[in-house]
């Protein structure tokens, strides 16, 4: 199964690293937009009865122009439908790009025609964007980002705002969710995306500050970078021969952690924790089965959605939006997999996950 | 008819092979062949499977260099560096598997290669090639449904047909045929050899593989034997006979 | 009187049925479209415009490809080209000017088709194979050239010529795609080199034997490939105002899906460049029909894929006839 960031992280790599450096004093404690924006919090985003009226009233239409599938896209996507639906929006159009920012370009210009007056989208390579969405500001028409905004491109003037995750947020939690799982002590091992990409980086970053400020009695004993999921076996491998004693290890996303599973698993070893984010099947059913997998962070990419949707909509009626939201993380545990997988993906769990 | 062994003195052969030799590796493939054609004249070459009869078409038609031996066309000392050239030197030839592109219409199966153009931007010609296609195959009285139609819609005949349409047209001196009634009923291999025998009166000269004795007697001047890349003899129709031929194609005396 | 008539008919049998398919198809769907969707700006001419455009850089690619496949030969290569054309006219026009730029994706292109026609028709090695590995090798190239970062392009001229420019009220890539598809029509019907393009896919050994140079078609056509290809990337860069490494990544199958849906054959021996363009305009036609329709990105999947099963299905059982 392909955990919902790991395609982002596929995705945005043209979009990170060039606007990456504004972006990576985060370590430093909170969020910040693609381009140092400050993170607001999505939930402070709200509508009046009145004015979800007078958007009602309105008739309004939207169009949705994601950049490829994936599980976060369709929860994003699922979160913009169900709120547009609440507010009385219709939905005309919604396509696909498939990471290829020509057909992103014919996208928007086959969704023009049905002249809608919102368009949510996730750009697929800022730099080439501003082309992409032109036919829609000269359209006059609303135009929300998740994520990331066309170079060049105006908060306020040119388009509403972006709504992301809050990355720093979703390290903190992995760094407290580990913490827990150990009791607060222990030596523990650090795995993490060794590529100048602002998703993962932020993430790992504040994963790191939050052990080195928060838990004293916890040391990162073992450092590796990974740039390629494979390579997570060797690694784990290493750290295993190094430190024995390892009660846990952070992983810097669910794919390469279920190479470190497989590796500890073989290993017979049911002692070492993991702690990784972005939901993943297997993942979830080892922590079931009270495996080595303590906790899995994920993002309410739902909530990105109805976010965007939301902040769209009140642009109609010309409110002051601020330029970046960021929604919550939460860690998923044994005990909270139900409802931490429907927080996030807005979907039940898998069956195998709650025994059906 | 010219049923001599030598043709008239006066004009030299069309074509002339002397030691001509075709090895493959360090395998003799042809040893030290020579034969004179002439013009309106038919020469059958007969011999076994790998006897070297392909072989022979092949370096004729500038298919193969051969390793020795000389080619004189009309009396000139030539090499022919790939089919082009031998084609532009007056020789033809009708394949055993007809070297016809199934897929393309008769007119342009007769014209490949030679493809007619007109006009400043040399344009296809296409009124050209299917009105010369059909007085082609009407004058070899072969009946074909369209020069439009394309090959595969023909019958073994009518394909045959088209190749030696094609090789009499272009053919200016020689047309080499190999085994050109091997994949034909009887009323369609009538018909061929009645094709053949009008090249003659064209005054054309014809190199005739064949492995039906019967044919090469009905049509052949001269039959020339082949035996393991060795020429056996050159005998004029008249003076042998079929008993003599079988005897010198498979060496048992 | 009755010769005359059964001699138009054998003129019409001779006619092969497939090369229509693709116009009927053309038509029902467009007046389908036209119908359904009769409200939602469809049937409007910036929206007809619009899919001319989208399929321009298809349409061209789409040209190269009937010659290569109707010589019996295939490009896998053709949606790397785009990139690395792109990027080298991006990354050249910024120091040199877009003449030199636009000239530079070009010549890029020709020189990886001539990579490709080479080792095809002189080292005898398949194109399938050969195409397959310079596909795979350039794409890590388009990736390492600019380190995966895209080039934007601010040149006016350029962006206007080969993306959104007009010449007498009508879009550039419109007469880019007129002007290409004439060439391309003219070349593969009307010259003896299009001739001898159909007869070595039809068969090689043939077209030897009648003494057509079969090695040196063979090469032109690879390289043409890469022409066209070379093109596609420069009209996508001007269509985007800039280029990136991923462009034409996903475009090979749409390019071989359009080109067989016009009547050209996968082995060789026939094809269509006025079927390549429709099958374009076809593809181009669905994407943005299904779209308005406001089908979700599964249903638009599925929908698209059915509809070019079907004319495939259809051309195909023709040809076989």
């Amino acid at each position: 199964m392909t955990s919902p960031a790991t395609a982002r992280v596929v995705a945005s790599i043209a979009l990170l690293t060039a606007i990456l450096l504004p972006a990576m004093p985060s370590h430093a404690g909170t969020t910040t937009g693609p381009h140092g924006e400050q993170a607001v919090p999505a939930a402070s985003l709200t509508l009046t009865p009145e004015e979800e009226a007078q958007i009602r009233a309105g008739k309004h239409t939207a169009a949705l122009a994601w950049h490829t599938p994936s599980d976060y896209t369709a929860a994003v996507d699922r979160g913009a439908h169900d709120e547009f639906a609440r507010l009385g929006i219709e939905v005309v159009a919604v396509t696909d790009a498939g990471f290829d920012a020509a057909k992103q370009k014919s996208d928007v210009e086959t969704i023009m025609a049905k002249r809608p007056s919102i368009l949510l989208s996730l750009p697929v390579d800022p730099d080439t964007a501003p082309e992409v969405y032109k036919p829609a500001l000269e359209a006059g028409t609303k135009v929300a980002f998740v994520d990331n905004a066309p170079t060049g491109f105006v908060q306020g003037t040119d388009y509403v705002t972006i709504v992301s995750d809050d990355l720093f947020q979703m390290g903190e939690k992995a760094a407290d969710a580990m913490a827990n799982a150990i009791g607060g002590k222990g030596e523990i091992g650090y795995l993490f995306h060794d590529a100048n990409f602002y998703v993962t980086n932020q993430r790992d970053g504040a994963f790191k500050a939050t052990i080195e400020a928060k838990y004293p009695d916890i040391k990162i004993v073992a450092e590796q970078g990974l740039a390629d999921p494979a390579h997570a076996e060797e690694i784990i491998h290493a750290f295993m021969t190094k430190h024995p004693d390892l009660a846990a290890v952070y992983v810097t996303w669910a794919e390469p952690a279920e190479f470190v599973l497989a590796a500890l698993r073989n290993g017979g070893n049911s002692e070492t924790k993991i702690v990784t984010l972005d939901l993943s099947e297997p993942l979830a059913l080892d922590m079931v089965q009270g495996g080595n997998v303590a906790a899995i962070v994920a993002d309410e990419a739902y909530a990105i959605g109805a976010t965007l949707a939301r902040a769209a909509a009140a642009s109609l009626l010309d409110k002051t939006l601020e330029p970046f939201y960021a929604v919550n993380a939460l860690a998923v545990t044994k005990d909270t997999i139900k409802e931490g997988w429907f927080q996030s993906l807005h979907r039940d769990p898998p069956a195998t996950l709650t025994g059906g | 008819m010219s049923s001599d062994t030598e043709g008239p003195a006066t004009t030299p052969p069309v074509l002339s092979l002397r030691g001509i030799r075709k090895l493959f590796g360090g395998v003799v493939a042809l040893a030290d062949f020579s034969l004179d054609l002439h013009a309106g004249e038919i020469v059958a070459l007969v011999g076994d499977n790998g006897a070297g009869k392909s072989t022979l078409v092949k370096i004729i038609s500038g298919v193969y260099p051969p390793s020795a031996g000389q080619m004189l066309i009309d009396g000139q000392d030539t090499r022919f560096a790939d089919p082009s050239q031998a084609q532009a030197s007056g020789i033809q030839v009708v394949f055993q598997d007809l070297a016809l592109a199934e897929r393309q219409p008769v007119y342009m199966n007769l014209f490949l290669g030679r493809e007619a153009v007109t006009g400043p931007w040399r344009r296809l010609d296409r009124r050209r090639m299917i009105r010369e296609s059909e007085a082609l195959i009407q004058g070899l009285d072969i009946r074909i449904p369209s020069a439009r139609a394309t090959i595969r819609e023909l019958s073994g005949g009518q394909r045959q047909g088209v190749a030696i349409a094609r090789a009499t047209h272009f053919a200016a001196k020689l047309v080499l045929m190999d085994e050109p009634t091997a994949a034909l009923g009887v009323a369609e291999t009538m018909k061929v050899e009645s094709i053949i025998r009008s090249l003659r009166e064209r005054h054309l000269a014809v190199l005739l593989i064949s492995h039906s004795l019967d044919q090469v007697f009905r049509l052949a001047d001269r039959i020339c034997v082949l035996r393991r890349g060795v020429q056996v003899d050159v005998r004029p129709t008249s003076r042998t006979s079929s008993n003599e031929i079988v005897a010198m194609i498979t060496g048992v005396a | 009187m009755a010769g005359r008539l059964a001699s138009q008919l054998s003129a019409v049998r001779a006619v092969d049925p497939s090369r229509y398919v693709v116009y009927v198809g053309f038509v029902l769907i467009l007046v389908g479209f036209s119908i359904a969707l009769k409200d939602d700006g469809f049937l409007t001419v910036r929206n007809l415009l619009n899919i001319v455009q989208q399929t321009t850089p298809i349409t061209v690619m789409a040209i190269g490809m009937v010659f290569v496949l109707t010589a019996g030969e295939i490009d896998l290569s053709i949606g790397s080209i785009v990139a690395i054309s792109a990027l080298l006219a991006a990354m050249v026009l910024r120091q040199y000017g877009w003449p030199l730029g636009a000239a530079a994706g070009l010549a890029a292109g020709v020189a990886i088709g001539a990579i490709n026609g080479g080792l095809v028709a002189y080292l005898r090695l398949p194109s399938f194979l050969v195409t397959l590995a310079t596909m795979g090798l350039l794409a890590g190239v388009a990736r390492w050239l600019t380190d995966l970062q895209s080039v934007p392009i601010t040149n006016d001229l350029f962006n206007a010529l080969f993306g959104a420019g007009k010449l007498f009220g009508v879009p550039s890539l419109v007469l880019w795609t007129l002007a290409t598809v004439a060439l391309g029509h003219f070349v593969f019907q009307e010259t003896r080199y299009g001739a001898h393009v159909h007869a070595i896919g039809d068969s090689a050994p043939s077209a030897r034997a009648v003494g057509i140079k079969v090695d040196r078609v063979r090469f032109s056509v690879m390289a043409l490939s890469g022409l066209c290809a070379g093109l596609a990337g420069i009209l996508y860069a001007g269509r985007l105002h800039g280029a990136r490494y991923t462009l034409g990544e996903t475009d090979l199958l749409t390019v071989i899906a359009a080109v067989i849906v016009g009547g050209t054959r996968l082995n060789g021996g026939i094809g269509s460049v006025m079927g390549a363009l429709i099958g374009s305009l076809l593809m181009g036609l669905l994407n943005n029909g299904l779209i308005l329709m406001g089908l979700s990105v599964s249903e638009q999947l599925m929908v698209r894929g059915l509809i070019i099963l079907a004319a495939i299905t259809l051309t195909l059982r023709e040809t076989a006839r």
